[in-house]
């Protein structure tokens, strides 16, 4: 089993008080709860925080914390020979013996020390049927994935409790199909993919939050797709065709004759799928690109046209100076 | 090893849920669920419904309630306006991020003569 220092994560003395404890986790949760945090790995670090809090605010599981002694976070450590007897009395760990605990996880080992177990809802009595408790991952897909949707492998380490009711971490794999269309953000729930339930209670759901990775070509909003589409100016000027990638392959884009840069050109139907059966749209967004390096050909006829164009883009400085 | 493909369904504005499913998925109490709904953070499809169903977003909605409601030890009102606050901020991002893709400052025109290939 390996050591969590709960008061270090709290940022708090081994001898601080209850009010002291409240205030730090307050302080903590409010930085790190990944309903109002944008910290990174905000998830993570409010699950180490919940669980310190969890522990240190209920004096009996406080007193069999400190009781297995300080040792450097994340070390091995197993508890002293009497420590079962002394705080684990009537709870499944009473009769473990050294070795048990070795799969055990120091928060499950906590929670089961008041004879209950952590389920839908965070923590129900042992009398009766428990739901087993949901799962939550999150998923990275790329762009592609979320377009045709995907078929996904979970790796999890979760709590299962065995005939004891003792929780042990083990390995979990879960084979999920995404559907096509999922986009940034999107929760999805997978029934009965959580933990198993005791005695003859449903198994918990897992719910994935979908994260699409930053796609080189295309930007999302929705269902929506946005692409860059730079245009030479005499492309821009007499119009043309282009070749357009999208999620579905290239496809052939006409240009009309005097296309403005920023100018969206819309081809309805090649977004995301939505789940009515329709799509979002995919926008190219016009860019005018002039080249850098020109030739003494080029040049001669850019003057040319500077020279006998009538063409002024600043025709509104006059008007604007003139009010 | 062969493990069974599960599906994942979609928590959005397609699909249903009742008041009862919505109970057991979000883990609230019968009573906080009402509360929630009387301060407007969960309107159910139609109010006035003898018994009352719900989108499945609200699964999405109902569970971050709960998780408020227990994490900063929270009563319905405070997590309906936390909630509001939430979903306000929720939607300036999305708005922002809709501005950066492009999406909004320009009115689209209809692109002719694209061709599959």
């Amino acid at each position: 089993m390996k050591y969590k220092d709960y008061y270090k994560i709290l940022g708090v003395a081994r001898d601080a008080s209850a009010d002291d404890i409240k205030k730090a986790y307050r302080k903590l949760a409010r930085k790190y709860h990944p309903d109002v945090s944008k910290e990174k790995n905000a998830e993570e670090s409010f699950k180490e925080v919940s669980e310190a809090y969890e522990t240190l605010r209920d004096p009996e599981k406080r007193a069999a914390f400190d009781q297995l002694g300080s040792h450097a976070a994340g070390q091995e450590f197993r508890p002293p020979p009497d420590w079962s007897q002394h705080f684990a009395s009537g709870s499944p760990f009473e009769s473990m013996g050294q070795g048990g605990f070795d799969d055990i996880d120091l928060a499950d080992l906590l929670a089961g020390l008041t004879g209950r177990a952590r389920g839908r809802s965070g923590g129900r009595g042992r009398e009766g049927p428990i739901p087993g408790p949901d799962y939550e991952a999150m998923v990275r897909i790329t762009l592609e994935q979320a377009f045709h949707g995907t078929e996904i492998e979970l790796d999890l380490s979760v709590s299962e409790y065995d005939e004891r009711g003792v929780a042990h971490r083990v390995p979990h794999r879960i084979k999920v199909r995404v559907p096509k269309g999922v986009i940034d953000g999107q929760k999805l729930r997978v029934p009965g993919k959580g933990g198993k339930g005791m005695q003859g209670a449903p198994p918990g759901d897992l719910y994935l939050d979908i994260q699409v990775q930053p796609h080189p070509l295309f930007r999302t909003s929705g269902q929506d797709l946005y692409v860059d589409l730079p245009l030479a100016p005499w492309e821009a000027v007499l119009g043309t065709s282009v070749e357009l990638p999208t999620l579905a392959g290239a496809v052939s884009l006409k240009v009309p004759a005097g296309t403005r840069a920023g100018q969206q050109l819309r081809l309805a139907g090649r977004g995301l799928s939505r789940p009515d059966g329709k799509s979002g749209d995919l926008f190219a967004i016009v860019a005018i690109v002039v080249p850098t390096v020109v030739n003494e050909r080029e040049r001669s006829l850019y003057r040319e046209l500077s020279e006998s164009s009538n063409f002024d883009p600043r025709a509104h400085f006059k008007l604007g100076a003139a009010a | 090893m062969n493990i069974d493909t599960a599906e994942a369904l979609r928590l959005d504005e397609n699909s249903e849920v009742s008041f009862s499913q919505l109970l057991v998925l979000s883990g609230l109490s019968d009573n906080d669920l009402r509360e929630l709904v009387d301060h407007g953070a969960l309107t159910p499809i139609d109010p006035n419904a003898s018994s009352w169903m719900f989108t499945s977003y609200c699964v999405v909605v109902a569970r971050k309630a709960s998780r408020l409601s227990r994490d900063f030890e929270l009563d319905a009102h405070a997590v309906s306006v936390l909630l509001g606050f939430v979903e306000k901020i929720e939607a300036l991002e999305s708005e922002l991020h809709a501005l950066r893709a492009g999406a909004l400052g320009h009115e689209p025109a209809a692109a002719s003569g694209t061709v599959s290939r």
